[in-house]
């Protein structure tokens, strides 16, 4: 797709696939849409395809067959190149050369003032090691070397496959509220993870990768879906019973002596009534809403979509 | 394109085995060259006392190029590309702004830039050498002319700017270092060295022999006054001939680096950078 696309899209795709020799399909029929201005969480299991998909909007993987474009050209364009930030999978810079050298030689291949070079140091907190072999490095210390690069150019348009690898759980905070910093101010962010805390807490809108599809999209509340009721009541099966023959309730099952209930949350009090008033002792009536965590293996695992 | 090049010499100017490369390269040409022959007996070599004094400076070292220069500049080719799928770098670099292709020509910019101080450096350590021999012998120093050096020199730069391409090609398709370096040095070793020697005896490998790297430098370096005899003798290196008009070997360098790069680029290209 040399020429895109919906107004308003800074990615679209339409039927992406790579295959591998005749066996392996690492993506199929992709159809992925990002939004300009938004933080999109990319989300899947380790090998469902976010990596090679990553590789295929930034031209580093041809696509076996479908279309892509990026800012309107196709992956791996100069003109799309020169407003995107990339750090894919474990960033690579020359090991025997600083981390300032490293984003020199950067600066120099994508056309931007060295001056970038100490603003991004700074914005990453490295500055005081930029003068260090990048080997010497820590892997977090490298995470935020691959992130400096990616924001040298000040780019519309950043990907971040897996950016809080390897870094302690002060760091994975810090890189998120990074990441969210970044997602201001009318940035794109695609954020790559297998982690769904990183995602819940800093998309906008997710996308969830399974066998190289895309299986469900949208804001993680739409994702976790409406919320529902769980009950611990004596007699279970009489309040199953009752409560199931309840208008607006769409379904009851029971599990470890409680019930739990599809429906608004706001029947909860009439649920109760009803229960009390048949002489059913209720213990607890709260609402449950699915992690996004549960979501995920439900859509990893299953492939049912639990909205 | 030119802040492309000055990136890429960064790499390599700050590199370790670039300099050791240029510091090995420059002290056993030297030495092999002029100190181990001299110390042996002068007048036991190819060509005499004369060999080792500032007259013969171009052809004695032009002819340790075909062979023991070239395996230098394969390694550096190979570094310069074979490296990068190593470190994964390539990724790094296809994602700033130029197409792959800049990135290339920019990568070999700067390998054709770095190949010019390997041969000054030998030829300035082999003129104090020669200079040295000189004064020991009570010889008169004789330089040769500037036109000549200036041929040699050339020369010596674009027999290995052919062996770096070969090893920007086997650094390219191996998509490493040790198997492209082992590949090449066998290529240099048995595949020239043996097909070369058989040649003298099977005449239907005389044609495939004129294409080989060796033949043609060594057409060269005989050119620019390097002792045939010395080509003949110099070990795991050495060329028997038969050795084809100079115009007619720096066509076929020419021709066999575009064919390298070419092939090289086009595999750069098409290839995904998994």
């Amino acid at each position: 797709m040399s020429d895109p696309t919906t107004p308003g899209l800074v990615i679209e795709t339409r039927g992406l696939t790579k295959r591998y020799g005749d066996d392996v399909v690492a993506v199929d029929g992709l159809e992925l849409c990002v939004r300009r201005g938004e933080v999109y969480g990319f989300l899947g299991p380790n090998g469902a395809g976010k990596t090679t998909t990553l590789r295929m909007l930034l031209g580093l993987v041809r696509p076996t067959s479908g279309r892509a474009a990026v800012f309107g050209a196709p992956p791996g364009s100069p003109q799309g190149l020169a407003r995107i930030g990339a750090m894919v999978e474990a960033p690579a810079f020359y090991p025997y050369l600083s981390g300032r050298d490293n984003l020199r030689v950067l600066a120099r291949y994508a056309g931007v003032s060295e001056a970038r070079v100490e603003a991004v140091l700074g914005e990453v907190g490295l500055s005081d090691r930029a003068a260090h072999r990048s080997a010497t490095y820590s892997l977090g210390m490298k995470q935020r070397l691959g992130v400096a690069a990616a924001l040298l150019k000040d780019p519309e348009l950043l990907i971040l496959d897996e950016p809080t690898n390897g870094l302690d759980p002060a760091g994975m905070a810090e890189m998120r509220a990074f990441i969210r910093s970044l997602g201001e101010g009318g940035r794109t962010v695609v954020l790559s993870s297998h982690l769904m805390g990183e995602i819940e807490q800093v998309s906008d809108r997710v996308g969830v990768i399974r066998d190289g599809s895309l299986i469900a999209e949208g804001t993680v509340e739409e994702l976790r879906g409406r919320a529902g009721l769980r009950v611990r009541a004596e007699p279970l099966a009489e309040a199953a019973r009752l409560v199931g023959a309840l208008p607006h309730v769409d379904g009851v099952t029971s599990a470890g002596g409680l019930l739990e209930v599809a429906v608004d949350t706001a029947q909860a009090p009439a649920i109760n009534r009803v229960l009390v008033q048949a002489g059913i002792a209720v213990s607890e009536l709260y609402a449950q809403k699915a992690s996004l965590e549960d979501v995920f293996l439900e859509l990893t695992t299953t492939g049912g979509d639990p909205r | 394109m030119t802040r492309h090049i000055t990136a890429e010499l960064l790499v390599l100017r700050k590199r370790a085995a670039t300099w050791i490369l240029l510091g090995i390269w420059t002290l056993l040409g030297t030495f092999f060259a002029y100190v181990v022959p001299y110390a042996l007996d002068p007048e036991d070599a190819p060509a005499g006392l004369v060999q080792f004094l500032p007259e013969s400076l171009a052809g004695t070292l032009i002819s340790g190029f075909p062979f023991f220069g070239g395996v230098f500049a394969l390694m550096l080719g190979v570094f310069a590309l074979g490296s990068e799928y190593g470190w994964d770098t390539l990724k790094t670099l296809f994602t700033q702004r130029p197409g792959r292709l800049r990135v290339f020509a920019a990568k070999l910019a700067a390998l054709g830039i770095v190949l010019i101080p390997f041969v000054l450096a030998l030829f300035a350590a082999g003129a104090v050498a020669s200079f040295v021999i000189a004064q020991i012998e009570d010889a008169p120093v004789s330089w040769p002319s500037a036109w000549l050096l200036i041929r040699a020199i050339a020369a010596g730069w674009l027999i290995l700017a052919v062996w770096a391409a070969l090893g920007v090609l086997l650094g390219v398709i191996t998509r490493g270092t040790s198997l492209a370096i082992g590949v090449g040095i066998l290529y240099a070793l048995v595949i020239e060295g043996l097909l070369s020697a058989f040649a003298d005896g099977v005449s239907a490998l005389e044609p495939l022999t004129g294409a080989f790297l060796r033949a043609n430098g060594y057409s060269i370096a005989a050119a620019l006054g390097a002792p045939v005899a010395s080509i003949e003798s110099s070990g795991p290196g050495s060329f028997g001939g038969p050795f084809v008009d100079s115009a007619q070997a720096v066509a076929v360098l020419v021709a066999l680096a575009a064919g390298f790069v070419v092939l090289s680029g086009l595999l750069l290209r098409r290839r995904d950078v998994a």
